[in-house]
């Protein structure tokens, strides 16, 4: 081979990180238009867990009785202080399965690219970490500015403790770190294979849940035991039962949303009129897990957001002084008020996340099957037709969803009402919130329609 | 890494190779060798599975039936991960079109297989703008792939198949989507490389002027290969 310009493939160096980060960054650099969406959304993502971990360290930085000159004195006490700071924590867990999803909706939308990734020689680890990476570095940015604001707000309150430092500095680091693993788990079952991307199935073992089972029995274990041993102060086993019981809680949500969508995608298939329920059924048949964990995220999201407006109405009238024993001072309603507003925003952001992954599962869906829609499309099938079939997929399995918040929502609030014991029955205007976020999600579906539009293009056909 | 040098022995063998695409059947028995340096053509109708045979045969697609041997290794019983590493250092693939990566300037898709495989950027860049030299393209380095035209993209695709000194290039319907003019300047870059760094080229096509390059012809049909003659 004399007189070429080839190396040697015995001189070829160790694949290492550092390569994949520099491909990973001259990917993101040459990404286009459509492309920089996803990054956008991606550091909109990590800048909002930076926002809620940079927070939380802060409080976290705190001890004791401390002033702190807003809140209306909410962030002052200790035990308040430790309930915002695992709020904050908590909001965490839908932020993170956002980056997850845009992780997902990253590999659809770049399949040729992976497989050209594939092609020239990458393992399918390999690929799988190019685009954690990427979106390691969208995380980065997002974290950056939201890491530069917080510090500026904080040093408007007043200079932040050498503790709380390190916790900025822990958290601006980690984020990215934390951003680009879990893109990397999310892309677990992305296989790219040279020909194009295809998805793995499902294992036919459930490995992964059994062990998260498990986790989590021991958890609960352990937090028994501290309990039963009586062990106190900060390391006793209240939040580890609380966690456990978010995380079988989030499992239990998930089960139901993937089961009951199986059961509807069934029933309906057997008996669809028209073509776009039919399709829809066939969908959610073929797949019910698909969307599952946007659509428990919204159960989880309308059963909370029913259930805090009900203690909110019995609260503020408990706080009204028509019904008070004594009338409160304003500063006391002021820290009720604050707490109530603070409760309520984090509903507002876990609903925001929430749509936005409905929204990016929505795209990923539609992408995973372009070529499919395209091919339907071109013999014969009407855009319309796909386009009703696609908000079906939402509506139909999320309504049963909706009615199971409504009644979770109106029984956490009628048992608010009778703790407060005045009497008084629980309010039914909260039943409103599943109906409002019902139709938030089936808008968000709808959002995606524009994307069916430039899904059903022949041209997807070429590329077999 | 081992080479097969002997040039008595085929450097790639298949036999008997069956796959299916669902119930439908691609490859019958389809048994093919090629030997170091060759240039073979591979022609057939549409749906002969001469696509299948190439995607076999470069370790891309799994046969569900037969062997494929390379240099002492049976490609069909090889991880994953292996086979990754041949396409990267032995094989390069060339495809009518779409093996670009569009967000990845010339020079940095002809770098991508050093890059991948960890070579520093300086480096792979300077061999990739040899290769895009050779091939004509060195002003189109830092051009996308939507910015060039079909001609000048696939020889982007040609030194990138080339830039890791591969053994064996496997190229299906390399000018599939060119004219006649681009596609000949293509086909003469191919072969005119490939004859002076002595590798193997597997071509498939349809296109008899073509195939007319190769040093020998088969053809497939029905999923089998069959022997056509020297056609040079």
């Amino acid at each position: 081979m004399s007189g070429s310009p080839q190396s040697s493939p015995q001189n070829l160096p160790r694949v290492s990180l550092r390569s994949d980060l520099r491909l990973a960054w001259l990917l993101t650099r040459g990404s286009d238009r459509r492309e920089w969406w996803r990054v956008t959304l991606t550091a909109v993502g990590a800048g909002l867990a930076t926002g809620f971990a940079l927070g939380a360290a802060a409080l976290a930085s705190v001890s004791g009785w401390y002033r702190i000159p807003f809140a209306n004195g909410l962030l002052d006490e200790p035990g308040t202080r430790d309930g915002v700071m695992f709020a904050l924590l908590l909001l965490l867990a839908p932020v993170l399965g956002f980056l997850g999803q845009c992780a997902r909706i990253g590999a659809v939308h770049r399949d040729r690219r992976l497989a050209a990734l594939r092609l020239a020689g990458a393992t399918p680890w390999q690929v799988r970490r190019i685009a954690a990476l990427e979106s390691g570095l969208a995380c980065l940015l997002g974290s950056a500015v939201s890491t530069v604001f917080s510090v500026l707000f904080m040093l408007r309150i007043g200079p932040p403790s050498a503790a709380a430092w390190l916790g900025f500095a822990l958290v601006a680091v980690a984020v990215p770190v934390l951003g680009a693993v879990v893109s990397a788990v999310s892309l677990r079952r992305v296989v790219a294979s040279p020909l194009g991307r295809v998805r793995r199935v499902r294992p036919a073992t459930n490995k992964g849940i059994r062990a998260l089972l498990l986790a989590t029995v021991l958890l609960t274990a352990v937090a028994a035991l501290m309990v039963a041993t009586g062990t106190r102060g900060r390391f006793n086993g209240l939040p580890l039962i609380v966690f456990t019981l978010v995380v079988l809680t989030g499992m239990g949500a998930v089960w139901l949303a993937g089961a009951s969508a199986r059961l509807i995608g069934r029933l309906l298939a057997t008996r669809a009129r028209s073509a776009a329920v039919l399709i829809a059924a066939e969908r959610l048949r073929d797949d019910p897990w698909a969307a599952a964990r946007s659509h428990a995220a919204a159960l989880l999201v309308a059963i909370a957001g029913t259930g805090f407006m009900g203690v909110r109405e019995v609260l503020l009238e408990g706080l009204d002084p028509k019904y008070a024993y004594a009338p409160y001072s304003p500063e006391d309603l002021a820290f009720y008020n604050t707490g109530l507003d603070l409760t309520a925003a984090a509903i507002l952001v876990a609903l925001a996340v929430t749509l936005g992954g409905l929204a990016v599962g929505a795209a990923e869906s539609l992408a995973t099957r372009r070529r499919g829609l395209a091919a339907q499309a071109a013999s014969g099938v009407p855009r319309e037709v796909l386009g009703k079939a696609l908000l079906l997929e939402t509506a139909l399995p999320l309504a049963p969803a909706m009615v199971l918040a409504g009644i979770g929502g109106m029984g956490v609030s009628t048992w608010y009402a009778v703790l407060a014991g005045d009497g008084r029955p629980a309010p039914l205007l909260p039943l409103l919130a599943p109906f409002v976020i019902y139709a938030a999600c089936v808008l968000t579906a709808a959002a995606s329609l524009p994307l069916l539009r430039r899904t059903v293009r022949p041209a997807e056909l070429r590329y077999t | 890494m081992n080479h097969p040098t002997d040039t008595s022995v085929p450097l790639l063998a298949a036999r008997d190779l069956t796959k299916s695409h669902g119930r439908t059947p691609a490859l019958r028995g389809a048994s093919l060798e090629l030997r170091e340096g060759e240039i073979l053509a591979v022609t057939g109708p549409s749906g002969s599975g001469k696509s299948t045979l190439l995607h076999c045969l470069a370790g891309i697609v799994r046969p569900d039936g037969g062997s494929v041997a390379y240099g002492g290794e049976r490609l069909d019983r090889l991880p994953e991960k292996r086979l990754s590493e041949l396409r990267r250092t032995e094989f390069g693939v060339v495809f009518q079109f779409g093996q670009l990566i569009p967000e990845l300037t010339a020079l940095d898709n002809v770098a991508l297989p050093l890059l991948l495989a960890g070579t520093a950027r300086g480096q792979a860049q300077a061999k990739a703008g040899e290769w895009l030299e050779r091939f004509g393209v060195r002003g189109q380095g830092e051009l996308r792939p939507g910015e060039m035209s079909g001609g000048q993209a696939q020889r982007v695709s040609l030194a990138r198949a080339l830039v890791t000194g591969p053994r064996i290039v496997f190229a299906d319907e390399p000018t599939g989507a060119l004219d006649s003019l681009a596609g000949e300047q293509v086909m003469s870059a191919l072969v005119h490389t490939a004859r002076e760094t002595g590798t193997a080229v597997l071509l498939i096509t349809h296109d008899a002027q073509v195939a007319a390059y190769a040093d020998r012809e088969v053809q497939v049909r029905d999923g089998a290969v069959v022997p056509q003659g020297v056609a040079v």
